[in-house]
Order: C-alpha cells, then sequence, then structure tokens
C-alpha cells in the first residue's frame, strides 16, 4: 500500500515537472487580448453564440471572426467592454428576415416552355433563361430551400419558394442561391411585401403574370411613404412600415402587395383557388 | 497528309445535313422591324452611340466596342431607332436592345472604304478594319475576331487554320458558303494571313462534303494555302481537335491556340473579313441555316442581325407539324430557346426545329458508371465524376478535376445511357467556377 | 527478426486496432471526414503510441513489476492508473509542441487531440504489450505497429467517408449511420486478414 502511494506521488511529480519544463520552453505565449475577452464573457460555455465554449468564441473575437453581441448571456453593458478592447462599433443588431419577392407560382405565372433538365434553378437559368414566361419570375426548382440549414424555404404545390418567417433566422444563405435575385433580407418588423421584381411595364407584365405588381400606384397612394414607386414597379420603404397593413394590401387589383405573414401560405386570388386546392 | 492525328473519343451522329444541303443561300427580304441586341459576343458589352429616334443608315455604328475584348454592332438597314429597349438574349437572359425601324430605302453608310489594293495594305490597316467591321468569331462562340488577331508578342503565331469541318449536324451554312463563294473564303483566308504573318495557312474541311472542298481547292490553288480533308468524327471542327488534326500539337489544360502558335478561324468569319476589306462592308448579316423536319422547305438565307427568329421561320414556309423544340445553332452545341422573338445574332449559324417524335421526354437517372461518357470526351474529362460532384455542389473538386477544359459539345451526354443532362452540369459549373475565380481575383486585389 | 515481422503484421492487419480490436473508435469516426486531417491524425497517434509504448514498457520493468530494479513491491495491478498518468503527460507535452510548431494541424485537429489521452488504442497497446509481457523494444515496435495499423484504417476509411460524400445515400441513412456500416464493412473485409504472418 505504502509502495503505491510512493510510486503514483513520484510519479505525479516527475510528470509535473517533464511538463511544466515543456510549457516553460516551448510553450506558446497566450494572447492577452483573449485573455481580457474571456474574463469579461460569462464564461458559462451554453455554446449559444456558435462557437465551441466561451474561450473558444473568445479567440474568434480576437481574430475577427465574431461580433461581441453574438453571445446572448451578455448585456449590452458587457458587450460594450468587448467592443471597446476589440477597438469596433458595436453593431446594432437588427433581427432580419428573408422574403422571396416573388408571388408569381404556377397559377397564376404563365410558362413559356416545358422544362425537362437539372432540377437547380441556377442550372436552369442557363437553358434558355428557364421555362418561366417572365424572366424575373421565382422557377421554384428550390436551390434557395436546399441551400436554406433551417429549412425554412418551402417550395409550395404550385411551384413557388415560400420562405416561413417564423423559422427563418435571416443568416442570408439562400439570398445568393437564387439566380433571379428575388430573395431579399428585410427587418422582421417590415409588415408589407411587393411580391414582384419584375422591373418590365405593367401590360407585358400582365400578360405573363396576373400576379404581377402592374404600377398603377394604388398602394402608393394608400400607404403614405410606405410603398414607393421604381420604375413601373412598386417597393416597399422598409424603414417605413405602416401597423396595420391589411388595409393598404386591399388596394392593390393583383393581390401582388402582401401582408407580411409569419407563416406564410399563399393567399389564393378568387380564380385561382380551385386550382390550389388540387395543388395541395 | 493523310489523317495523321486522330483526337480521342468523339462521336459519330447522323449529320441530318440533306434537309437543307441543297438550299442555295437566298437573300432574306428587307424588314420593317429589327430588333438587335447590344451582345452579340464574348466579353465586354458594347456602348451604345446612337440615340432614341436617330437616323440611321445601314452599316452605321449603333454601339462600339465596350473594352478591348468586345466589338462594335451596326445598323442593319436604313432607317430610325424607333426603341431603345430590351430582348432575349441567346442565352435566355434579358439584354438590351436597339430596335430599328426601317425606311424601306436601304441606304448604306460610306464610313467604311474598300481596301481595293489590300494585297499591299499594311497589316495594321487591315486588321483596323476587322474591328471596324464588328467581326466576331461566326462559328458559335463569337469571340471578337480582332482579339484573335492580336495575339501578345510572347506568343508567335505560325499556323493559320480556316475551319470548315462544320462537325456540327443539321447545319449547311458553311458548306454552302464554300461552295458558293469560294472566292471569298480564299481572299479571306489571304487577309487573316497576311495580318498575322503566317507561315502555313490551311483550310480544313471534312469529308463528307467534297463537292466544297473541290471549289475551295480550285480557288486556293497557287495561293500557298493548303486544303485539307479531315475524317468525319464530332467534334472534328472544335477548335483544339482541329489543331490536334492538322499540326499534332496539343493546347495545354487551360491553354489558348495561341499557346501552341496556332489562330483557328470559322470560313464564315473569313468571308466577314474579305467582305469588310474588299467591299467596306460591316458585319451586319450573315449566312443562317433554317432546317428541321417540322421546317417547310428547309434552307439558307443570308439574314441581317436582328431579325427575329419568326421572320425567318415565316420565309421558310412555316412548319409542317408543331414543334417540339427550337435550337439556336445545331442540335449538339447549339442554345435551345422558346421565344419566336429571339433576334438572329452575328453567332446564329443555324434554327433547328425538332419535332415531338426527335426529341425525347426523358427522365434522367443516376449515373450507372459505365465510362461511355469517359471514351466518348474529347477532353479526356471524365464527366461521370464531374457530375455527381457537381451535382453535390463540390465546384473545388470539379476544378480540380479540370471542368473547365470541358468545350461542351455534348458528346457525353449523346451517349449517355442513363440520360444525365451532363453538359448542362458541367455548363453550371464552369458559370460557378468563373464566379469563383473572379471573386478570389477580388479579394487578392484588395 | 521473425518474430518482429509477425509482431508487426499482426498488429497492422491481423489485429488491427480500430477494424480488429474495435479500440479508438471515437477519433476513427470523428476525424475520419476529410483525408488530410485522418493523416495528421495518424501521424500524431503514431508518435503518441510509439512515446507511450516505449516510456510505459519502461515504467512496467523498472518499477511495477515484481522483482524490477527500483521495485517497491508487486504493483502490477497499478499497471492501468499509471498508464494513464503517463499517456496524459505525453499528450500534454505533444500538445504543447504541436500548437507551437504545426497550428494549423493543432486547429485542425481540435478537441481530438486531447482525446488521445482517452484513447483507449494507446492504453490497449500498453497493456496488451505488459500482458504479453513484452520487453521495452519489443513493446515499442509493437506500440508503433499499432499505430500504424490505426493510421492505415484511418486514412481508408476517410478515403471512403470522401467518397461517401458524393453517393446518393438514402435520407434516413446520411452521416454517421452510413459511416457506422461502411467502417462495418472495412472490419470485415480486414478479417480476411486472418491466418496471415502466423
Amino acid at each position: 500500500m505504502t509502495g503505491a502511494i510512493f510510486v503514483l506521488t513520484v510519479m505525479g511529480l516527475l510528470l509535473g515537472l517533464v511538463i511544466g519544463i515543456t510549457v516553460k520552453f516551448f510553450g506558446t505565449e497566450p494572447d492577452p487580448k483573449v485573455e481580457k475577452i474571456e474574463a469579461l464573457l460569462p464564461n458559462a460555455n451554453c455554446g449559444g453564440c456558435g462557437f465551441a465554449g466561451c474561450s473558444d468564441f473568445a479567440r474568434a473575437l480576437a481574430g475577427g471572426k465574431a461580433e461581441p453581441n453574438q453571445c446572448p448571456s451578455t448585456n449590452t453593458e458587457t458587450a460594450a467592454q468587448i467592443a471597446a478592447l476589440l477597438g469596433v462599433a458595436l453593431g446594432v443588431r437588427q433581427p432580419k428576415v428573408a422574403v422571396v419577392l416573388c408571388g408569381g407560382d404556377n397559377t397564376k405565372a404563365a410558362k413559356a416552355a416545358l422544362y425537362n433538365g437539372v432540377n437547380d434553378c441556377r442550372a436552369a437559368t442557363l437553358v434558355a433563361g428557364g421555362a418561366k414566361a417572365c424572366l424575373r419570375g421565382c422557377l421554384g426548382l428550390g436551390a434557395c430551400a436546399r441551400a436554406c440549414p433551417f429549412k425554412a424555404i418551402e417550395i409550395t404545390g404550385a411551384s413557388l419558394a415560400v420562405v416561413h418567417a417564423d423559422v427563418c433566422t435571416g443568416c442570408g444563405k439562400c439570398v445568393a442561391t437564387c439566380p433571379r435575385k428575388l430573395i431579399r433580407l428585410v427587418p422582421t418588423s417590415a409588415t408589407l411585401h411587393v411580391l414582384c421584381s419584375s422591373p418590365e411595364k405593367g401590360a407585358a407584365k400582365r400578360k405573363k403574370c396576373s400576379a404581377a405588381c402592374i404600377g398603377c400606384q394604388k398602394c402608393v397612394k394608400a400607404a403614405a411613404g410606405a410603398v414607393s414607386m421604381e420604375g413601373a414597379l412598386a417597393r416597399v420603404n422598409y424603414d417605413h412600415q405602416p401597423s396595420p397593413p391589411g388595409a393598404i394590401a386591399e388596394v392593390c387589383p393583383t393581390h401582388c402587395l402582401q401582408p407580411a405573414l409569419l407563416d406564410v401560405t399563399p393567399v389564393p386570388t378568387p380564380a385561382a383557388s380551385a386550382s390550389e386546392v388540387a395543388h395541395a | 497528309m493523310p489523317d495523321p492525328w486522330r483526337f480521342h473519343g468523339g462521336v459519330h451522329p447522323d449529320d441530318g445535313k440533306a434537309l437543307s444541303a441543297q438550299g442555295a443561300i437566298r437573300k432574306a427580304p428587307l424588314l420593317e422591324k429589327y430588333l438587335v441586341p447590344l451582345q452579340q459576343h464574348i466579353g465586354a458589352p458594347p456602348k451604345l452611340v446612337v440615340a432614341k429616334k436617330a437616323t440611321v443608315r445601314r452599316g452605321q455604328v449603333l454601339a462600339e466596342p465596350g473594352g478591348f475584348v468586345s466589338a462594335a454592332i451596326h445598323s442593319p438597314t436604313s432607317g430610325t431607332v424607333s426603341d431603345i429597349t430590351e430582348c432575349i438574349g441567346p442565352g435566355g437572359s434579358p439584354i438590351p436592345a436597339v430596335e430599328i425601324t426601317s425606311d424601306g430605302q436601304d441606304t448604306a453608310d460610306t464610313c467604311l472604304e474598300p481596301i481595293a489594293d489590300w494585297e499591299n495594305a499594311a497589316p495594321d490597316v487591315l486588321k483596323k478594319r476587322v474591328g471596324e467591321a464588328g467581326i466576331v468569331g461566326m462559328g458559335g462562340a463569337a469571340f471578337p475576331t480582332l482579339v484573335k488577331l492580336s495575339p501578345p508578342l510572347a506568343k508567335p503565331i505560325d499556323t493559320l487554320i480556316l475551319n470548315g469541318a462544320e462537325c456540327e449536324p443539321c447545319l449547311t451554312a458553311d458548306y454552302r458558303l464554300m461552295l458558293e463563294m469560294p472566292d471569298r473564303v480564299v481572299a479571306g483566308a489571304r487577309i487573316i494571313t497576311r495580318i498575322l504573318g503566317v507561315k502555313q495557312t490551311w483550310i480544313a474541311i471534312e469529308a463528307n462534303k467534297p463537292d466544297a472542298e473541290a471549289c475551295v481547292r480550285q480557288k486556293a490553288e497557287g495561293t500557298g494555302i493548303g486544303v485539307q480533308s479531315l475524317r468525319v468524327r464530332y467534334p472534328q471542327g472544335a477548335e483544339k481537335q482541329l489543331i490536334y488534326a492538322l499540326t499534332g500539337r496539343k493546347v495545354p489544360a487551360g491553354g489558348l491556340p495561341m499557346d501552341v502558335g496556332c489562330v483557328v478561324q470559322n470560313v464564315g468569319t473569313a468571308v466577314a473579313i474579305a467582305e469588310a476589306v474588299l467591299d467596306g462592308k460591316p458585319l451586319y448579316e450573315r449566312v443562317t441555316t433554317v432546317t428541321g423536319t417540322p421546317v417547310v422547305n428547309p434552307g439558307n438565307w443570308r439574314f441581317r442581325v436582328g431579325t427575329p427568329f419568326r421572320a425567318a421561320l415565316t420565309l421558310a414556309g412555316g412548319v409542317k407539324e408543331d414543334p417540339a423544340k427550337m435550337i439556336s445553332g445545331g442540335p449538339m452545341m447549339g442554345l435551345t430557346v422558346y421565344s419566336l422573338d429571339v433576334s438572329i445574332v452575328k453567332s446564329t449559324s443555324g434554327i433547328l426545329l425538332l419535332g415531338p417524335s426527335e426529341v425525347s421526354q426523358f427522365r434522367s437517372g443516376a449515373c450507372l458508371h459505365c465510362g461511355r461518357c469517359v471514351d466518348a470526351c474529347p477532353m479526356l474529362l471524365t464527366p461521370a465524376t464531374l457530375s455527381v460532384q457537381i451535382e453535390n455542389e463540390r465546384f473545388d473538386l470539379a476544378e480540380k478535376w479540370n471542368a473547365f477544359d470541358c468545350i461542351e459539345c455534348g458528346c457525353c451526354a449523346y451517349v449517355c445511357p442513363a440520360k444525365r443532362p451532363l453538359v448542362q452540369h458541367l455548363r453550371r459549373a464552369k458559370a460557378e467556377i468563373m464566379v469563383r475565380r473572379r471573386a478570389a481575383q477580388a479579394a487578392a486585389k484588395r | 527478426m521473425g518474430e518482429y515481422f509477425a509482431l508487426i503484421v499482426g498488429a497492422i492487419l491481423v489485429n488491427n486496432f480500430v477494424l480488429g480490436r474495435f479500440l479508438g473508435i471515437c477519433p476513427f469516426l470523428g476525424v475520419s471526414k476529410r483525408l488530410d486531417t485522418a493523416l495528421g491524425m495518424a501521424g500524431a497517434v503514431v508518435f503518441v503510441m510509439t512515446l507511450a509504448s516505449a516510456v510505459t514498457a519502461t515504467v512496467n520493468q523498472y518499477v511495477l513489476l515484481p522483482g524490477a530494479p527500483f521495485s517497491v513491491g508487486d504493483l502490477a495491478y497499478l499497471q492501468t492508473i499509471v498508464f494513464i498518468v503517463v499517456i496524459a503527460a505525453l499528450v500534454q507535452i505533444v500538445e504543447v509542441i504541436l500548437q507551437r510548431f504545426a497550428p494549423p494541424l493543432y486547429r485542425a485537429l481540435g478537441i481530438y487531440l486531447p482525446l488521445i489521452t482517452t484513447n483507449c488504442a494507446v492504453l490497449g497497446a500498453a497493456l496488451l504489450s505488459a500482458k504479453e509481457s513484452h520487453g521495452i523494444l519489443k513493446a515499442t515496435v509493437f506500440g508503433t505497429a499499432s499505430a500504424v495499423g490505426f493510421g492505415l484504417a484511418l486514412v481508408l476509411f476517410a478515403s471512403l467517408r470522401e467518397k461517401l460524400e458524393l453517393a446518393q445515400v438514402p435520407e434516413c441513412m446520411r452521416g454517421t449511420s452510413i459511416a457506422l456500416i461502411t467502417a462495418g464493412l472495412l472490419a470485415m473485409v480486414f478479417m480476411g486478414f486472418a491466418g496471415l504472418g502466423g
């Protein structure tokens, strides 16, 4: 018994000494900045920032790969202290959500051709620009949905991408995948969307899609600054949102102006409702 | 020189040329309106120099080159610029376009003088004319010819090859050109030879066009230009395969023909250059084959740039049956288009309609790993592996496996028993790799 | 010589640590997603295992076994504890050195480097050597060969997984499940080596 205690004690001392010497001669100096940041962090290792614990997050902060307000457990004051330490401006974290600015699903937008190729929007645009008559319409082949890490984008039965705002985290991964640049990140507080992105003239658009913005400007008059015209296309001013949006949305003759909903299901137009049910 | 170098792979599809081969080149009548796209070449978009409602004459410059790799665009007829709008480009994306309403007079612009004594003119004068006439490669790629004729000093050129292979099935525009105006083909070849100062010039023609070869050979006699008959094999007319067949030189991966001292020009381009120099005529019209089983009178016409496909098909007598597919170009490398409002541009070598029985409504399956595409690929790629990588969006791997060397000839998709859309996959990968390389370049600059 | 040859072949192929003895499964599954990190891990394990085998065998022979030069009684029952302490210390040292001299490899190995401490392959090699009463040299050779076997399995598996990444695997089988099935198949393949080298 005493032998065992003796052997283990001696070995512990010896090995500890060897490690100590190694660290002394070969160890890397810890970054003082990282240490200071670590001291400010809650050190609860909750993982809420997306990094493996507080020290990992501290290293990412020091390396400029993270932002102080990514930590959900610190208050603004501490975050400001860390920001000051890093010498960066503390960005105001405005929660964002993605929205697909097209409402022309199969029941509303005309098809110009039958597409039978690679099942991906970016590949489809390489073949005569895609099968949809509107060259700015959602192709509905789901490149954005596949790119979404949170499965927040659904391709409806009528081939239209819609974002479920309650699931969307606003990470923006989908934005770059859309070959037609239809996806935009907007503040979660947005209450209205113009679900059309075609700059074509109203009459030309109307021929291709019954849900197109025809540029009638009724909404501009009704919304008092929340909607403005950009050529032949109405655009929502996302910094300036009306609070009950329903009344404004109702003036839109093509229903392309839509109130933002948490769980978006395309609002059927009276003419299209029967076929929509068939698709669902 | 008996067929010395055979390229690897390739296919031998039914050439379908009989439909339109007898259709001598006819001049298309003047239209009321032309919609001229403002991007008809690879490279920088040109700068518009006319305003709306301006009066223009035939051959007047509508847009000037917007950079070194760019080309001017000329008015197809005299009249007024009735609208500056947009049209569906050959790739399907909307591009800016100019609408010219004809005044019926078809008055020619006279700013380009014919260079009668071209045999003694300085090469630079001739070269300048190629640029002024807005000439681009007429085989299909539409690369600005002036750039090809201005090789850097570090890359000496000793061989010019005029490409009359026309290996693409169904098309006969180049064949008719060689048959009907062999003197212009040879004149063009001599002008380019003079510009480049090369030692040897070849006119290469596939062996399935013996009559065209005889015509060109007769005209080329005594000019020092060789005429070479080529093995009938698709894609014999692809730049790199053609160079290999004639000289045995291999263009390195990622390289250009100029890396092995060669310049390849289409015979159509040579004719356009001859017309620009001898007649002072800019490139505003081209010979296009309108063909396909549904077409009533297939044949070849000299269309002005900006002629809508609709007018071209009307000229060919319309259709007998509802076509299932319309292709700008040939069946192997052409681009599917669905709108009759698409305009003929400088690179439109053909308009091909396919009937319902000729278009398979396949569903593509998983790769069987049979390796036929590997055997067929003339660029020695492995389309099977590449397509799987691309399906998984591993463009980094695809780049490593030389996806960028793909010439989109379509041999792999032609032989694939699983009907996999291999060329479309590769086109997507090339587009994606291009975006990545540009991003990397921009990042490196910063 | 023949004895050592049999030992090496046996440790690498016949009784491969991962695919024959099922030791060290954690890093085998964890660090096999990419071939280059797998190679780095294999290198680190070879280094640690060689060193650990040599040191533990020395400790065993000179301290723990009855009749050893520095023996304080029969302490063979302490083997497991002492070996773990020795291995843990060694890994600490390797970690410090790697961080200083090969930071990219250090970052790529991440959490798996400290986990070599608890890699049962390392301890397994030491304990097996003790059980078989290998001498110091033999134990070191056995440790190295075992580590090479581990590295071989890791690299093979990583290469397979890089291919698997591109395969059309049914949704429910993606990720770890297909990786485990592949590992099982690979283990069966290695069973084919049974009887090789005696």
